[in-house]
């Protein structure tokens, strides 16, 4: 029962039911910090963090929160958190919180984290939870990494900071905007969906 | 009935209060621990822009700096209190090296803060350091690159743009391709700043 459980939590969370490509949630900052390897590592890590956790502590009081104001306090808890990682980087990592600005603050509004709290850890003990919000969580940072990945590499002809493409590279300024992240991420479902699709057609025939 | 009233009105509101009195006290704790890291982030940063303005050597060493500072910048307040500009003195602290002053302008996303350093006869750029910036990553952001902030080095105001990668004369720099607002900005900030400096470092001396 167990095993089966984890085993679901890692099939769902990294492809039937990956909240990016599969609910579509958490696109705000999918679309704002995918310009940069960098920037898209720091957030993935955050959210992990504050994922994980979260899930975690509404797990924790799941049988005390009276259901009414159930998501007052599970807002509480990831804002709590997600104030936490904002300091911590200010205090010791200041160029990468510099750099991301108010996107940290914006991991509160990702629906991911919410989405989870609600749909799982406040039927489920602890553990499971934890597990279950650090691997949504790595479920929203591949997608984001591989995004990020192609628009810094067409977007600055770069990757990592580094750049790869030579002088005779002209750089996709589009790929760097807001609009090429929608571009990437639309093939990236297309791509992704069009498989899953078709593995389950070929399971019911 | 009063049992169920209890359960139904008071007990959601004393949780919450509880539970957000924990919350609010666990990122106090952390906020008061850290706040001190993140004054000094802060206050070293500024040196470290003030020296690279002045375009004077940055030693790695955080008391080294502290050491340069003490010992050639001084700070020029006006009536009121407030910081106007720095005056940094060259090493054997016979003449001026550089007047340096911290001046804001708007970005695209937001305020764009810089230290313009001039030379001790404020006719040309010692040196300019982006402070800070929330410009778009990868385009805008390119501000802060090395090869931006270097081409100022012995230019002279008032500015105009030419394109990227074409040559500039004393008056021109190179500006970003796809980020003319934060090029204009950078422009704006740097025409005011001399203007200013003049003005008010000019009869002091």
């Amino acid at each position: 029962m167990e095993t089966f459980k984890i085993k679901r939590i890692f099939s769902d969370n990294l492809g039937r039911n990956n909240p990016v490509f599969a609910q579509v949630l958490g696109i705000c900052s999918t679309l704002a910090v995918t310009n940069v390897m960098k920037n898209t590592v720091v957030m993935c890590v955050g959210l992990i963090f504050v994922t994980g956790l979260s899930s975690l502590t509404v797990s924790l009081m799941r049988e005390y929160i009276p259901s009414r104001i159930r998501m007052m306090v599970e807002t509480l808890i990831i804002a709590s958190y997600v104030i936490i990682v904002d300091i911590v980087l200010k205090a010791y990592l200041p160029d990468v919180s510099r750099q991301l600005g108010p996107y940290v603050g914006l991991i509160i509004t990702n629906c991911i984290i919410m989405g989870r709290a609600e749909a799982f850890a406040l039927s489920n003990p602890p553990g499971l939870s934890f597990l279950d919000g650090v691997v949504s969580g790595l479920g929203y940072s591949y997608v984001l990494l591989v995004i990020a990945f192609f628009r810094e590499l067409l977007g600055s002809g770069s990757i990592w900071g580094f750049r790869v493409l030579g002088a005779w590279w002209t750089n996709w300024s589009i790929m760097v905007m807001a609009p090429g992240a929608f571009f990437m991420l639309a093939i990236f479902i297309w791509i992704v969906k069009g498989s899953l699709i078709k593995e389950e057609g070929g399971n019911n025939k | 009935m009063s049992r169920e009233f209890f359960k139904n009105r008071i007990f959601p509101v004393l949780f919450m209060f509880v539970i957000t009195l924990v919350f609010i006290s666990v990122t106090t704790v952390i906020y008061t621990i850290t706040k001190d890291t993140i004054k000094f982030n802060e206050s070293l940063r500024l040196r470290r822009a003030i020296l690279f303005a002045a375009g004077a050597a940055i030693p790695e060493d955080q008391d080294e700096i502290e050491k340069i500072i003490a010992k050639r910048v001084k700070e020029v307040k006006d009536d009121k209190g407030n910081t106007q500009y720095y005056i940094v003195y060259k090493e054997d602290l016979t003449a001026v090296n550089s007047y340096v002053i911290i001046k804001k302008g708007a970005g695209l996303w937001g305020t764009i803060t810089m230290a313009v350093g001039f030379d001790g006869g404020i006719k040309s750029l010692r040196g300019v350091e982006v402070i800070d910036q929330n410009e778009t990553p990868g385009l805008g952001g390119r501000i802060s690159e090395s090869w931006f902030k270097e081409q100022f080095r012995g230019k002279k105001s008032p500015f105009t743009k030419v394109a990227e990668g074409e040559p500039a004369d004393e008056n021109q720099f190179q500006a970003i391709t796809g980020a003319t607002f934060s090029s204009n900005a950078i422009m704006d900030i740097l025409n005011t700043s001399s203007i200013d400096i003049k003005e008010i470092a000019g009869d002091s001396r």
